[in-house]
């Protein structure tokens, strides 16, 4: 799995690649090495800093805020620039809707009070936005799993409201008619993420001195008598550091490698498609009970669900689809037109929108569908922030919040376990 | 090396067809007022030809727009036609009869806001009957057991 | 969904590159077919009414027509006979590679439902031509400002002057062409304005020798502006465009070798129409997506990379006109002529054009390419531009963004290339997919540490998976069920019982076809 970068600057960690790095320049339907010209902010690399984070994704972005506003001093390094990978390619859901009972929405729950916070914290110009979102279910068959999940949802403190057929037509008028019902979700959010990762960079840079160092790329860790981490290298210097936060997203699998630890995160590649600017024909976003089992499922062939959805620019984005493929940038036309199909299907009154454009992104996928943060007890001093799958712009502040608390050695709000990095056997740690 | 012929010229060509046969001339329509067009051209045409010069607004700052790229690459001349929103004048030609709309914003008719209940809450002036039928028949495959519209 | 087109050669785009490229292929023998988005072939160079309503013109036609007026003659007698076909009024709008290539084709903007059409083709021509080249100034927004192109376009295509008094501005001689089109129409031109000195030029007579031809066209061109009156204004610039809901006047200035503005020089001139351009940016949307390489042009903007050969750097796909750097009609007949041959050649067929003719006209082309860097040198797109643009001035159109904005976006959110600033600022994610700002926001990102990155940069820019609009119904109507949906192979795509689709395949190998072995009748 390495060789062709994905499209247009999606690289987050800094990871040595296989692609082709300068020159001659294929444009290769999305092969082109799309890594931006190395800049610094700074100028130079600090010598030594309280923690390195390797990614300028919104984890990344989280974590530094925590740490930086918790006292250390932190430089945030990407290869790439900011919110250049999965971030960028994110629809930018706070859901709560989505997640099974248990750690994963807890995980959630606690980013969502987290995110009320940032958004004050940032201000409107992060489009944060309670939009609220409502799973359809087609038929009788998909509604009675989808009621079981709101009931255990409720139980762990969701709200979440039944939405009888009738009912549908007055929360979505656009809807198709006809489904057999929903259930209506207030608690979820939007935020525009690259605009949020931007400025959460900005503010821990601002309010706590965090350095943040884009097109520099993360060659190798040094590591102490002890095993511990001592130091990162970079393709633009060494800093000392006791402590590595591998928040590279998708590329967190890599990292994880390079720096001894691994951890097994894969892509796992969606369509997006974008229309043209609408007015507000679809106020929350919208999805079918499918979505749900296509997430939990670890099937590598393609899987699609109907997710639908406006956002404050006009456009609407049509997902969402998985398949495990590697980091195979290029266009799908069966699989876009399939997301088209259903979209239509569900909203009929986009069949005469025009698609502007589509593009593909990685998610950051676990095999056991948790995200993998806290302390590596293989070696001392690397901590993950990875692994999110779908929903790393949803968890990132929790992920933040808790990375922050483990590296200063504080109580943490939810306990770690569930997400430890040690909980791989050794087999999937490849 | 000798200079070989020189290249064509970007200009019109004359005129192939017997005097007398004019172009074919028709209406459209803009707004509802009647505006004179000839076959070939484009509706940007038509419309300038009338003094016409903006046709659409922007959807921030409400600012007016016309043609600007002339060749489709731009999207700014886009014009309602035939109820179908954004179509780009530049490189639409004009037929007869056209109903030619100046649009705002998106284009898109305005959605009628969410309230009362049930399939009452309409759809918009265009479309609201066919919509209708559809919720009918819609509800009816719902009672035979679901129609699995999102597989 | 229409039935998939076999075709040996696919000619994407009907101006003199085009045309010249299906006439040679096809009268090798080559099953040729040629997609044109314009209702009537000739592209922005030969534009014309559609056939029947010719006399809209104004002018009279001209002895230098004859090119073209010959190339057409023999496609209509490739038509007649059955071996070519056009498809007018039909956009490519996606290219895939592979053996054959996939082309998918939408019709006009008028029915966003109209089915997509699929070909399917051995080898690929691209002539996709270029657009005006683009950097905002005040005002460049209000109704009556238009590109040079657009100016031309419609005297040529549908018989219309865009207004009573008009300004021609930017750089390089397209500005007398545009002027000349206007005066020979019956309009009133009110000044060409030229930011840069065309008698440079002249001190580089060996390579103004191939342009010899061109030369003598645009000194005609001056002649004919004389005759007229027409105020010509050499290192002058926009510096803004004024009007309430259009634009009523323009404000100009001269300015010195770094495009700064001479005090005391600014003037107003009153008009109803601005036709600006800055040269042109070759469209290469379906040479990114087939994974050509491009580079850089020696105009700064994007430019497929060929071969002597017209070969585009995928095996099967040529480049032809302006899309491989602009270079203007006669260069895009020369190249279309050598990209039709090679297509040809590469089906086993023996082009009609003899090896020492075709020899001599890829020299035609290095002579040619060399007069048209010396007209690119000559006149350079305010190179100053960044550093002068104030922040108030909108930078993209379709989204409404500022200089102000984009330049917040890299200074206070550490954007450092375009693509960021995009993602940021949303300048380039609107109508246009940012064809028309591209270059402006690449400007007013920090500069690249070397040219191989500015590439790069342009490149990420530049990858467009549509290269028009597509609705999503008919994007839908392309998921199955059906025997050939949008993707090679795909069978039937039934619901499943459970709801939820079962595996898929993805890539299929494509169906043995009848005319593997040989072209298409």
């Amino acid at each position: 799995m390495t060789g062709t970068l994905p499209t247009g600057g999606l690289p987050t960690g800094g990871l040595p690649s296989g692609g082709p790095r300068t020159g001659g320049l294929p444009a290769g339907g999305g092969r082109a090495d799309p890594r931006p010209a190395p800049r610094s902010r700074s100028g130079e690399l600090p010598r030594t800093v309280d923690a390195v984070v390797v990614g300028a994704g919104i984890v990344g972005a989280a974590c530094a805020h925590e740490l930086a506003v918790a006292g250390l001093s932190v430089l945030v390094v990407d290869r790439g620039p900011v919110a250049g990978g999965t971030t960028g390619r994110g629809e930018g859901n706070l859901l709560v809707s989505d997640k099974e009972p248990g750690p994963e929405l807890n995980l959630a729950l606690l980013s969502l009070r987290l995110w009320r916070e940032y958004g004050d914290l940032l201000g409107p110009g992060c489009e944060l936005e309670a939009k609220g979102g409502l799973v359809v279910a087609s038929g009788p068959s998909a509604l009675a799993p989808l009621f079981r999940l709101a009931q255990l949802q409720r139980a762990q403190g969701v709200i979440a409201q039944t939405v009888a057929p009738d009912q549908l037509p007055a929360i979505e008028p656009e809807l198709v008619r006809g489904l057999a019902g929903g259930v209506f979700y207030p608690q979820d959010h939007q935020v525009q993420p690259m605009l949020a990762t931007a400025m959460l960079l900005r503010r821990a840079r601002v309010l706590g001195g965090a350095e943040v160092v884009t097109g520099c790329e993360v060659i190798g860790v040094r590591r102490g008598h002890g095993g511990e981490v001592s130091g990162v290298v970079t393709d633009r210097g060494t800093v000392a550091t006791p402590v590595l936060v591998n928040a590279a997203g998708t590329w967190g699998g890599q990292l994880s490698r390079l720096a001894g630890g691994p951890v097994p995160v894969l892509p796992r590649r969606g369509f997006v498609l974008v229309t043209e600017p609408l007015p507000v024909l679809i106020r929350h976003k919208v999805y079918t009970a499918e979505y749900m089992a296509n997430v939990a499922s670890d099937d590598a062939a393609l899987q699609t669900s109907t997710v639908v959805e406006g956002t404050p620019s006009g456009t609407v984005l049509i997902g969402a689809s998985r398949e495990r493929v590697g980091l195979e940038p290029g266009m799908d036309w069966s699989v876009i037109a399939r997301l088209a199909a259903r979209a239509v299907e569900v909203f009929p009154v986009l069949a005469r929108a025009r698609l502007l454009r589509s593009y593909s992104g990685f998610r950051p996928y676990c095999p056991d569908h948790l995200p993998v943060i806290g302390p590596d007890e293989r070696v001392p001093g690397l901590f993950h922030a990875c692994g999110h799958e779908g929903a790393g712009i949803g968890l990132a502040p929790a992920t933040g919040r808790l990375l922050a608390a483990a590296v200063t050695d504080r109580r943490p709000e939810l306990p770690l376990t569930p997400y430890s990095p040690n909980r791989f056997g050794a087999d999937d740690a490849t | 090396m000798p200079p070989e012929p020189m290249p064509p010229e970007p200009t019109p060509p004359e005129p192939t067809t017997p005097p007398g046969t004019g172009p074919e001339e028709f209406q459209v329509r803009l707004d509802g007022r009647p505006v004179p067009a000839r076959a070939g051209q484009t509706v940007a045409a038509v419309l300038l030809a009338a003094g016409v010069r903006s046709w659409r607004t922007t959807r921030q700052a409400g600012r007016p727009r016309g043609l600007f790229c002339g060749i489709g690459v731009c999207f700014d001349c886009l014009v309602t036609v035939g109820g179908t929103p954004n179509v780009r004048a530049c490189v639409t030609l004009a037929e007869p009869g056209d109903d030619i709309r100046t649009q705002q914003g998106t284009g898109w008719p305005l959605p009628v806001p969410a309230s009362g209940t049930g399939a009452a809450a309409g759809t918009g002036a265009a479309g609201g009957t066919e919509k209708a039928a559809g919720t009918e028949k819609a509800a009816g495959t719902a009672a035979a057991g679901g129609t699995e519209v999102a597989r | 969904m229409t039935g998939v087109r076999r075709v040996d050669v696919a000619v994407i785009g009907g101006g003199p590159a085009g045309v010249a490229a299906a006439v040679t292929a096809a009268e090798a023998g080559a099953g040729v077919v040629l997609v044109d988005g314009a209702p009537r072939l000739g592209g922005q160079y030969y534009r014309r009414p559609p056939a029947g309503s010719e006399q809209l013109s104004r002018g009279r036609r001209r002895h230098r027509w004859r090119a073209f007026d010959g190339l057409e003659a023999r496609l209509e007698e490739l038509v007649a006979a059955g071996r070519l076909q056009v498809l007018p009024g039909t956009t490519v709008w996606s290219a895939e590679g592979g053996s054959p290539f996939l082309l998918r084709t939408r019709g006009g903007d008028r029915d966003p439902l109209a089915p997509v059409g699929l070909l399917r083709a051995r080898t690929v021509v691209l002539a996709t031509g270029a657009h005006d080249r683009q950097l905002p100034f005040p005002g460049w927004d209000l109704p009556g400002v238009m590109t040079g192109g657009a100016a031309q376009a419609l005297v040529k295509g549908s018989g219309v002057l865009p207004g009573q008094a008009v300004v021609v501005a930017g750089t390089g001689p397209f500005l007398l062409a545009v002027a000349a089109t206007l005066l020979r129409a019956g309009g009133r031109v009110v000044a060409v304005v030229e930011a840069n000195t065309p008698h440079r030029l002249l001190t580089r007579p060996s390579e103004l020798l191939p342009g010899l031809g061109r030369s003598g066209q645009l000194a005609g061109f001056a002649a004919l502006l004389v005759r007229h009156r027409v105020r010509y204004l050499a290192r002058h610039r926009v510096l803004r465009a004024v009007g309430g809901d259009a634009v009523g006047a323009v404000v100009v200035a001269r300015v010195d070798g770094q495009g700064r503005v001479r005090s005391g020089t600014e003037r107003e001139l009153a008009c109803d129409v601005l036709a600006v351009g800055q040269g042109f940016v070759p469209q290469t949307d379906l040479a990114v997506q087939l994974g050509c390489p491009v580079g850089t042009g020696t105009d700064g903007g994007p430019a497929v990379t060929v071969d002597d050969l017209q070969q585009a750097g995928v095996p099967g796909v040529f480049a032809a006109g302006e899309s491989t750097g602009v270079g203007g009609a006669e260069l895009a007949l020369v190249e279309g002529l050598v990209a039709g041959a090679a297509a040809a050649r590469r089906l086993g067929l023996a082009p009609a054009v003899d090896q020492d003719l075709l020899r001599r006209r890829q020299r035609r082309v290095a002579g040619l390419r060399r007069f048209a860097d010396a007209l690119h040198r000559t006149f350079p797109a305010d190179p100053g531009w960044a550093q002068r643009v104030d922040d108030a001035t909108l930078i993209c159109r379709c989204e409404e963004v500022t200089a102000g904005r984009v330049r917040e976006a890299v200074t206070g959110l550490g954007a450092a290339d375009p693509r960021t600033v995009k993602l940021l600022t949303r300048a380039g994610m609107g109508w246009c997919q940012g064809r028309i700002c591209a270059e402006a926001v690449d400007r007013l990102c920090p500069p690249p540490p070397d040219p191989a990155a500015g590439t790069a940069r342009m490149l990420s820019a530049a990858k467009r998976p549509l290269a028009v609009p597509v609705g999503l119904g008919a994007l839908a109507a392309m998921d199955g069920p059906g025997p050939d949906p949008g993707h090679p192979g795909a069978g039937p795509a039934g619901p499943s019982a459970g709801g939820s689709p079962g595996p898929r395949p993805l890539s299929t190998p494509d169906q043995p076809r009848r005319d593997q072995e040989g072209p298409t009748p």
